[in-house]
């Protein structure tokens, strides 16, 4: 709602930019000033072309120069040095996608990175949407203080994180299992890091933990957005919290819901370090936690529990990941906007 | 409409489901029980790390929570000493500070373009810097190694810094641009009429009007730069170029890791986001919900 408003305010910027210089003129909104015609064509222009160029080369020369050069490394057998001779066609994508044991491999890592944006979109949702509605209802100090301790993790390099709960879940001596003993809790000391069913989502959740002060500071400024006549009219029919929760609120926040979820899953089909710290390159225990990005670095840079190696090939791979990545969140942004309209 | 977005937070004080009087009190304590409930599994396992940290490496393997027989704070000093934990801490901050510094200054004056300004290809040049938002960093990862090795600049922070600040470019612009785009045009025509030049409207008027989604911008941009493991794993060799989110990793062993080294690094790394997280997060905060910002 807010920001259909915020968009149709925008447009009515547009609109009013477009009328006051109907000649497509930047910048210069003076009708019959004196300055002369071939001077207002061309020194706006290039001052502006100059205040884009900086930004436009540096992202430019790093990155969509290095994607076009990903894009054509996938089309040659090539092993990362020496020149590119050896142009084989789509045959890297082939092998990627059908490929004999290569195929397996990927197929495995994409259902790992689906399996893991499931875990992290259920609770980011699930408990980023609980704790800033329950923001919204203390007092603002409190709720400011709440953050202040919700957003710590957030800041804290993967390394951190990673090594903290590889530490704490250690079977030998890790700290989980003396509290989970002393509280007479057996069934719960299971080998998290070390078992192919619980590895993925164990790091999963651990990822969720970290990341969760975003989301819900972002749910918060969304649903304080939400136009207060809605709330009294929900008020006035009668509608208890949760009801308000469920049929105002959440409805209203839409747009912010989409774009969390395709960060969220942008997020999970490039999720790297934590893996790589806690099970290291193999993606242990026997593979269980290999994702895209995993089987990239293998693929591309060697390392233990590689099966093949090619720049080629891993660069296809990344190719094939990210089409995936661009069709799913657009296709999901696309939805929202044809349902909002 | 669109001078509410900037000027006024709308509603920010309301809250739903204010009317039904009697529950207002035990709601009151059930949402507290429940924030406070998520704040002790955020906090109990970072504060831990603390507790683990001053004990000996015999306490913190066998009885970790016991009590620690003394504080031991050699553990501190010796894991300052044996890595370059200052070198790491400095060498982050100078990556992270320039990149927060050229994102906001080159971002800004694209997204003030795109923004304000109508000219054929304003739509595409607005995606071609958003495109970089879903782009996982692996796609590109090997071709800037090469660009890099052909720069000569593989295995410096300068390396870092224009990686960072390129891929911050999109993020950053999205952002600005939808912020932008909310300050009334009249504001900008009125100083045009007044003799402003394009790079006065920049500096006088839009600037000082998008100072909540500049200081977002600069927060995340920080915070990204300051947690990125991959980069730095790929184009950083020696030890003296390292960040902390790749340089801590040296205190674990293949076998033998330090434990009650490698946790007091943790700890030294993390307080200087901690804390500056204790003074940013209200900014933040307030920032978010100033309105105007659609995430």
């Amino acid at each position: 709602m807010a920001s259909q408003a915020a968009e149709s305010s925008s447009r009515l910027a547009v609109r009013t930019a477009r009328r006051s210089r109907p000649d497509g003129e930047p910048g210069s909104g003076r009708p019959g000033s004196g300055r002369a015609g071939r001077k207002r064509l061309s020194r706006p222009r290039l001052v502006l072309a100059g205040l884009v160029l900086p930004a436009f080369a540096l992202f430019a020369l790093f990155v969509i120069y290095p994607l076009i050069s990903s894009v054509r490394y996938s089309f040659y057998d090539w092993d990362g040095t020496g020149p590119l001779t050896n142009f084989i066609g789509f045959r890297n994508y082939t092998y990627t996608l059908w490929g004999q044991g290569f195929a397996g491999e990927f197929w495995r890592a994409i259902w790992h990175n689906v399996y893991f944006f499931g875990i992290s979109m259920v609770l980011t949702l699930a408990v980023g949407l609980t704790l800033a509605y329950l923001l919204l209802l203390v007092h603002e100090r409190a709720s400011q203080r709440y953050s202040v301790v919700f957003i710590l993790p957030f800041t804290l390099p993967p390394v951190v994180i990673a090594l903290i709960w590889a530490f704490y879940l250690e079977p030998n001596f890790g700290v989980f299992y003396d509290v989970t003993s002393f509280l007479h809790l057996n069934f719960l000391a299971l080998p998290f890091l070390g078992s192919t069913t619980l590895a993925l989502p164990t790091i999963a959740v651990i990822t969720a933990w970290a990341g969760m002060g975003f989301p819900v500071l972002v749910f918060l400024a969304a649903f304080s957005d939400v136009p207060g006549d809605l709330l009294d009219a929900a008020a006035l029919d009668g509608a208890g919290r949760i009801r308000t929760l469920f049929s105002v609120l959440i409805p209203s926040i839409r747009p912010t819901l989409v774009v969390i979820t395709s960060m969220n899953f942008i997020g999970a089909f490039s999720t790297f370090d934590l893996i790589y710290i806690m099970e290291g390159t193999q993606a242990g225990p026997s593979y269980s936690t290999d994702v895209l990005s995993t089987l990239f670095y293998r693929t591309g840079f060697g390392g233990f529990g590689s099966t093949a190696q090619s720049m080629g090939l891993a660069t296809a791979l990344a190719v094939v990941g990210f089409v995936m990545v661009v069709a799913v969140s657009g296709a999901l942004i696309w939805v929202q906007k044809r349902v909002a309209t | 409409m669109a001078a509410t977005a900037v000027t006024a937070p709308a509603a920010v004080s309301a809250r739903p489901g204010r009317s039904s009087r009697p529950g207002q009190r035990r709601a009151a304590v059930i949402s507290h029980g429940i924030l406070t409930l998520y704040a002790i599994c955020v906090l109990v396992p970072l504060l831990f790390v603390v507790y683990l940290s001053v004990k000996s490496l015999s306490g913190i393997l066998a009885t970790p929570t016991a009590l620690p027989d003394r504080i031991h704070t050699e553990n501190y000093t010796q894991a300052w000493s044996s890595a370059d934990l200052g070198r790491y801490l400095i060498n982050t901050v100078v990556v992270a500070g320039v990149t927060v510094a050229v994102v906001l200054l080159l971002s800004s004056l694209a997204a003030y373009v795109i923004a304000r300004y109508h000219f054929r290809g304003n739509q595409l040049l607005y995606l071609f810097f958003v495109s970089g938002l879903a782009l996982p960093i692996q796609i590109i990862a090997l071709p800037l190694f090469i660009l890099m090795r052909q720069l000569g600049l593989l295995d410096t922070l300068p390396s870092l810094i224009l990686v960072f600040a390129a891929g911050g470019m999109s993020f950053s612009v999205f952002l600005l641009v939808n912020f932008m785009r909310s300050i009334p045009m009249e504001l900008q025509e009125a100083a045009v009429v007044d003799g402003a030049g394009p790079i006065q409207v920049y500096w006088h008027v839009v600037l000082p009007l998008v100072r909540p989604a500049l200081g977002i911008v600069a927060i995340f941009e920080f915070i990204n730069a300051w947690k990125e493991f991959f980069l730095p794993l790929l184009l950083i060799q020696s030890t003296n170029n390292m960040t902390v989110s790749v340089g801590v990793q040296s205190f674990q062993g293949e076998f033998d890791t330090q434990w009650q080294l490698l946790l007091a690094a943790l700890v030294i790394v993390s307080l200087p986001t901690i804390i500056g997280a204790l003074f940013v997060t209200k900014q933040l905060r307030r920032n978010l919900l100033s309105g105007g910002i659609k995430m």
